[in-house]
């Protein structure tokens, strides 16, 4: 296997496990969640702030502790939760639709800023910097097998994260938040408590995003203002449209298509002197493109959400005799 | 108290171009109920139009009536290309509006390929700063302002006196009532952009100019502020956008003196979600809210 077949399939596995956190904000609970990179990213600089060690002067940041690796996602984790659950319980408690979208945005160019400007938080724009190869030293990985042995991991959190996602679909929680989906009335009619199963969901979903960053730092070993911008999540949006909103079977289909596609779409163009942003943008572009396309041809994607269908007719009374 | 004086005029300034870029979005929501997110690309777009104009020519005039009118056409081409195919198709607002963040960022990239991420910047000078009142402003800060007004009035005879403007109270309140009486819903609504976009092209000349430099990204950061006065002000009303927006503009700007510029977006969105949160209809409203807002 080449480096490039490697990375790419490893960028992929945490991509997935990005777009799997998004598909239960936005493909069961319906909400158009622009803060999701928030978590990501706060899952990655948690990471980094709980693995590297003290801040050597003049860098400045938080913590700064030396935690095994496992321990430092499981922070991660927790506190990408944490922060989703403040945000959700301001956005979600009445708002709705495009309100809630323009709040959630609002909450990640909060993160975003703080992140880059408030240097004693994680360092600025310099941002953090020498987590290199996590429990590589537990088994005395040299660099070549160890990318090998990320890509494992990382595979394997993918297949685990998408197991677990197989699990809640077909659950009573699941199915609770599609019905928020479809119908809120219909649902407080039926006694659901709306807030709660949404925040429940939204929670869910960021802890996945903390998770998918937990691993990206690993992968990047380094994360600054300039590796993540508010405007990616366009990116998994897309992956989940195409696939199939709602449908994780879908989602993982959607990641393998966005994936290969914009990789390869500008693969074969001829190199552009002193432009070396072009190809960059026009994945962009393309990526843009393929959203709105889809929102207009095809908006259940791909591989749409089976309907759940009740078989069993309903009994009918037996007629009685007169 | 002179600070306080200094900062205020500041936010005067950053008002005017806040209120003609907020009042453009308020437009294009009202005709259509659909929040467009790529209205900051009206901005950006514009800004680079008037930049190619002013190379060529090295006329300021010729450079703002290029924005206006790049502008225009760039809201016109949004509505006729995206959000009015998808308002027939019956998506709904949510959908319309990622869609339109999904035009954004197509806008955005293909600026990168045109022109390069880098900032760039016009060489129009904006003239010694002077007294004026107690405020301390350059001649470019007093024709912001005066133009700003200028607009203001023309785009509120618009609306309330002529039959155009009839028209488009009368989509904005309820399209399918108006429709019913004859009005073309659809020519007024590609007007109701073409004329935002006019209003929002000559705000991103005068954003660029009075910034210094922009890039392909300056619209939408510029857009996330722009959000902030239209909600404050109410969605859909353009006069209460105007108050909003001075107000927010001159929130900003003591914000910005008093604690640190860096953080104006963070401000601009506590300010926005206290405002959603509290009175998501607009300050300028005594509409109660509805829990399914």
């Amino acid at each position: 296997m080449s480096a490039y077949l490697v990375s790419i399939l490893t960028e992929g596995s945490i991509f997935g496990i990005m777009a799997l956190g998004l598909n239960v904000i936005w493909g069961w609970a319906g909400d158009f969640d622009l803060a999701y990179y928030g978590y990501v990213a706060i899952g990655a600089y948690m990471t980094l702030v709980l693995t590297i060690g003290p801040p050597v002067p003049p860098a400045e940041f938080i913590l700064g502790l030396q935690l095994p690796y496992p321990v430092a996602v499981a922070g991660a984790v927790a506190t990408s939760m944490a922060v989703g659950l403040v945000v959700g319980l301001i956005a979600l408690r009445h708002l709705r639709g495009i309100y809630f979208s323009i709040v959630t945005l609002g909450a990640v160019y909060v993160m975003y800023v703080m992140a880059g400007q408030y240097v004693r938080l994680f360092d600025g724009y310099n941002g953090l910097s020498g987590l290199f190869d996590p429990m590589g030293d537990w088994f005395g990985f040299d660099y070549q097998t160890y990318q090998y042995f990320f890509l494992g991991l990382s595979l394997v959190c993918f297949v685990l994260v998408f197991l677990f996602m197989a699990r809640i679909s077909s659950s009573r929680f699941g199915m609770a938040l599609r019905t928020l989906r479809e119908d809120e009335r219909a649902a407080a009619a039926f006694g659901r408590d709306i807030y709660r199963l949404k925040l429940k969901g939204y929670v869910l979903g960021a802890g996945i995003g903390g998770f998918a960053g937990a691993l990206f730092a690993a992968y990047l070993s380094a994360f600054n203002p300039s590796a993540w911008s508010p405007v990616e999540v366009i990116v998994l949006y897309s992956a989940v449209l195409v696939g199939g909103r709602g449908n994780i079977r879908g989602v993982a289909l959607g990641v393998l298509i966005m994936g290969v596609l914009v990789q390869e779409s500008t693969r074969f163009l001829p190199q552009i002197p002193n432009h070396p942003q072009v190809v960059l943008a026009l994945r962009g572009a393309i990526i843009g493109l393929v959203l709105v396309l889809f929102l207009r041809f095809r908006p259940q994607g791909l591989l749409p959400e089976r309907r759940y269908i009740d078989r069993e007719p309903a009994v009918e009374p037996a007629p009685q005799a007169t | 108290m002179h600070e306080a004086l200094l900062t205020l005029g500041f936010g005067i300034v950053t008002a005017a171009i806040l209120a003609l870029s907020a009042v453009a979005f308020t437009l294009e929501y009202g005709v259509t109920n659909v929040a467009n997110v790529s209205h900051g690309e009206i901005l950006t777009v514009s800004a680079y139009a008037a930049y190619v104009v002013h190379q060529r020519t090295g006329s300021a005039v010729a450079a703002a009536l290029a924005a206006a009118l790049a502008g225009g056409l760039v809201a016109l081409a949004m509505y006729l290309s995206v959000i009015g195919p998808f308002i027939r198709f019956g998506a709904t607002p949510t959908v319309i509006f990622i869609a339109t963040l999904g035009v954004s960022f197509i806008i955005q990239n293909f600026l990168v390929i045109g022109f390069g991420a880098e900032n760039v910047a016009y060489t129009i000078d904006p003239g010694a700063p002077q007294n004026i009142g107690p405020f301390l402003l350059t001649p470019l800060d007093e024709r912001i302002v005066l133009s700003a007004a200028a607009i203001t009035l023309a785009l509120y005879f618009v609306v309330s006196r002529t039959k155009f403007g009839k028209a488009l109270r009368a989509v904005s309140q309820n399209r399918e009532l108006a429709r019913v009486t004859g009005i073309n819903a659809t020519r007024v609504a590609a007007a109701t952009f073409f004329l935002a976009g006019l209003i929002a092209g000559y705000a991103g000349f005068v954003l660029a100019e009075s910034v210094g430099t922009f890039n392909p990204y300056f619209g939408f950061s510029f857009f996330l502020i722009t959000l902030t006065a239209s909600v404050a002000g109410g969605l859909g009303r353009p006069f209460g956008t105007v108050a909003g927006a001075v107000m927010v503009g001159i929130i900003l700007e003591f914000a910005g003196n008093y604690i640190s510029a860096s953080y104006n977006l963070a401000f601009a969105f506590a300010i926005l979600a206290i405002v959603i949160l509290v009175r998501p209809r607009g300050l300028f409203t005594n509409a109660r809210r509805t829990v399914f807002e």
